[in-house]
């Protein structure tokens, strides 16, 4: 929870949810609750092969850049959260962000699978505030519904994760309508999560670039261009109507220049893609954004100008993106010259009605 | 109009070179550090987050401008620190931001007389 001072001098209180944290998910640790023969193959590796967090050739920088944070115990996630405010954190992954960037369909599957029940069995089985997500493996989206199916009504499953680093073919391919049927039918939402890596799928061919500030800076946001673009030239929200989806971990000022951007093609090919009922701003407004990490102009009225082109007051959420290190805490959303109804809804409303928090 | 106090928070000899000691003066939290000897205060606070910036790494930096050719540069040695929360960082001695040109921490003044190591503030 976190006090404010009201609009007219009172005291107002705002539940916080932040919809973006991340637990370390080392590949031993889950590795019990992997299918033969990939559990072998786990207790015998350092990490997964080929499974990095980030490009391992760069310099370490000498100076003083924090050591590492990361999240083991529950416990120690809950106190963290209680000292930055936030009632209510939604889970996601370190090692598996990167899910989608293996070749092997089994062993990926395998991997989501053992995810899922670990997670489920260590993290939320208690009623104190930590949600999580289910990670599907696009490699496998059949396995991945069923996954789904299996677990979508679990105690403290409220999204299903959709790994985006190097995820080829982008989520508008009919092959992941199987992952879309599924949620939509549980009411689960998707989530959409990028993070950086270099690959030879777009945009993660980032090789000529030689800093993780340009690497970092570009893979997020294009990464959920990429996806989206593909979600709505297939007519994924078209043809899910009742499937709520949202993205996570790119900021929010480009959106109003992907609409607007899309719009305009629209009008001359609208005929590729005659899914589409109304011109593509009409369901990219339909997603939900994730704040972190958030912009931070020097007049920060420029942001809530911009987030009213994509009424950002019903369709963006707080994430922290704790304990990275790009992490942002919630004073910094709530300092954003917002009503306090409009706090109210992006820094806890809004995400309790896209991941149905109300009755969960 | 405030006026300045002197706070003793320590004798020399309790802050170790290279570190910093957290103190609470007036509800403020401030770092006092030890850099080759001499002391400097900044507030525990960072201009970008609030974040708790003394209890960062104290290091130094890399530059690069015209003085150096346009090279890296190892600079600063032991008078930097660096925000635990995202990285941004200051130049201890100063309170200079070495991100933003004209962002500056208020450094306060600390003294030493007889030993005792002493803040104004």
């Amino acid at each position: 929870m976190i006090t404010l001072r009201g609009e007219h001098n009172d005291t107002v209180t705002l539940r916080i949810i932040d919809t973006d944290v991340h637990i370390q998910d080392d590949p031993q640790i889950w590795a019990p609750y992997c299918d033969m023969p990939w559990r072998k193959a786990l207790e015998q590796v350092e990490g997964i092969p080929g499974f990095s967090l980030g490009p391992h050739l760069d310099p370490t920088f000498p100076g003083g850049m924090a050591l590492r944070r990361d999240v083991h115990t529950p416990a120690q996630l809950r106190k963290e959260l209680d000292e930055l405010g936030i009632d209510t954190g939604i889970i996601f992954p370190n090692y598996l962000l990167a899910l989608s960037m293996l070749p092997h369909r089994e062993f990926a599957a395998a991997i989501a699978r053992a995810y899922n029940a670990w997670l489920i069995d260590n993290w939320l089985g208690e009623e104190n505030g930590l949600k999580g997500c289910l990670a599907a493996a696009p490699q496998d989206p059949i396995d991945a519904a069923r996954q789904i199916e299996r677990y979508g009504q679990e105690k403290n499953v409220v999204a299903v994760f959709l790994p985006c680093a190097g995820v080829h073919p982008y989520y508008g391919d009919r092959a992941y309508d199987p992952i879309y049927a599924a949620a939509q039918d549980l009411g689960l939402p998707v989530v959409l999560h990028s993070v950086s890596v270099v690959h030879p799928v777009f945009p993660f061919n980032l090789h000529e670039f030689d800093t993780n500030l340009a690497r970092h800076a570009l893979s997020h946001p294009l990464s959920i261009f990429a996806n989206i673009v593909s979600m709505i030239t297939s007519g994924v929200p078209v043809r899910f109507p009742n499937l709520k989806i949202a993205c996570s971990e790119a900021g929010i000022s480009w959106v109003p220049f992907l609409m607007w951007r899309l719009d305009k093609e629209y009008l001359q090919h609208r005929i590729e893609v005659p899914y589409l009922q109304d011109k593509p701003s009409t369901y990219i407004k339909q997603f939900y954004f994730c704040t972190q990490p958030i912009e931070e102009p020097n007049d920060a009225k420029q942001l809530v100008d911009l987030m009213r082109f994509f009424d950002g007051e019903n369709h963006v959420m707080f994430a922290s993106d704790w304990p990275h290190p790009d992490f942002d805490h919630p004073n910094k959303v709530l300092q954003l010259p917002l009503s306090i109804e409009g706090k109210r809804k992006i820094m806890g409303e809004n995400a309790v009605r896209f991941f149905n928090l109300g009755h969960r | 109009m405030s006026m300045v106090r002197q706070h003793v928070v320590g004798k020399v000899g309790d802050i170790a070179e290279g570190t910093c000691l957290l103190v609470s003066v007036d509800g403020r939290e401030i770092g006092v550090f030890n850099i080759r000897g001499k002391y400097y205060a900044l507030p525990n606070i960072c201009i970008h987050q609030s974040g708790p910036l003394c209890r960062g790494i104290v290091s130094g930096t890399v530059i690069a401008n015209a003085g150096t050719h346009w090279e890296f540069q190892w600079a600063f040695d032991g008078e930097v620190v660096t925000c635990p929360w995202h990285g941004l960082e200051f130049n201890i001695t100063t309170g200079q931001c070495l991100a933003f040109s004209h962002r500056r921490l208020r450094a306060y003044q600390v003294l030493v007389e007889s030993d005792r190591i002493i803040l104004a503030v």
